[in-house]
């Protein structure tokens, strides 16, 4: 096959490639739901629905962020830090079945989801002196 | 040699591209409980809309659009689009135009490259003291983005001064105390 043959040839299949419908990237994430959830989420059973959403919302001002916007019925909050880089969290609480609260944290930094177990542990490390603050009747 | 480029060149791609999460993006700074002073006061109100009104006019008496309200968990977020150079700064460009204009018969034009915006978006949570009766917790947060005239960022950060705090929580006193005058 001459050059300009192999040049047309690549450039049919270049023209091929380009038209067929592509799955658009990055909509669905990359980690397995089983997996990212279990990261993400703990349980409690210290707190009321209400009370445990206080604590996240003062959780987050500690770690320095502003509240986009809150939902009491849903239970969610999401909050954005502007420093350095921006990151945004959205929070959720939902109650559970035998008095059980179960909290659900996702972040991204700029255009990267947070994937990595040891930040959400941070997270709910300082969500866990939060709720034992407003348990303890501490503003 | 040609190889070892390759490999060098494909480990530089791999590591460019590699998520680079900050280690300790959500630990607490051991700056906390001095910020939290900062931002936070225990103020009397005859009830919670009452504080969530006198909140909110202050916010509207500083420019803030608000954004949202949760009135049950006390969430009020504004927001604001302002000029982020200061009265000073804008003079110094001003007198160093002046200079350029006596020094070399023509403007620097210091003064027009030098305008910046910042976006200001603050959240207030308002809520029933845990301690006292009649008694409110305020916490405020606020951050900005400073950009240059060609929207580049510049400046993104938590606003930390106290004294800015202590003028807002000055205000929501006196927004109070007017508020209460009225009814």
């Amino acid at each position: 096959m001459s050059a300009s043959k192999q040049l047309f040839a690549l450039l049919c299949l270049f023209l091929l490639v380009s038209c067929a419908a592509t799955t658009p990237a990055n909509v669905v994430g990359s980690g397995t739901q089983l997996e990212t959830r279990q990261i993400q989420t703990r349980r409690y059973d210290t707190l009321d629905k209400p009370m445990t959403m206080r604590s996240v919302i003062a959780t987050l001002q500690d770690l320095g962020f502003t509240i986009d916007q809150a939902d009491t019925e849903l239970g969610t909050i999401t909050a954005t830090r502007l420093h350095e880089y921006t990151m945004r969290m959205t929070v959720t609480v939902v109650e559970k079945e035998g008095r059980q609260i179960s909290v659900r944290a996702n972040a991204r930094i700029g255009e990267r989801a947070v994937t990595d177990a040891e930040t959400y542990q941070d997270f709910f490390v300082v969500l866990d002196k939060a709720l034992f603050l407003t348990l303890h009747k501490v503003d | 040699m040609r190889r070892a480029f390759h490999t060098l060149l494909l480990i530089a791609c791999i590591s460019g591209c590699a998520p680079t999460i900050p280690k300790a993006a959500l630990r607490l700074p051991e700056s906390t409980l001095d910020i939290r002073a900062i931002q936070t006061r225990r103020l009397e109100a005859s009830s919670e809309i009452a504080i969530l009104t006198a909140t909110i006019a202050v916010l509207q008496d500083m420019e803030f659009n608000i954004d949202r309200v949760e009135k049950s968990l006390g969430v009020v977020t504004a927001s604001k689009l302002s000029d982020a150079d200061s009265k000073g700064e804008k003079a110094s460009l001003f007198f160093l135009d002046m200079l350029c204009v006596v020094s070399s018969g023509r403007s620097c034009e210091a003064s027009s490259t030098a305008r910046d915006d910042q976006h200001i978006t603050l959240t207030i949570v308002v809520l029933p003291s845990l301690v006292g009766i009649d008694e409110y917790s305020v916490r405020i947060t606020m951050q900005r983005v400073i950009q240059d005239k060609v929207d580049r960022i510049k400046v993104l950060e938590r606003i930390d001064d106290a004294e800015t705090y202590q003028n807002i929580f000055d205000n929501l006193r006196k927004s109070l105390f007017i508020q209460e005058g009225d009814s």
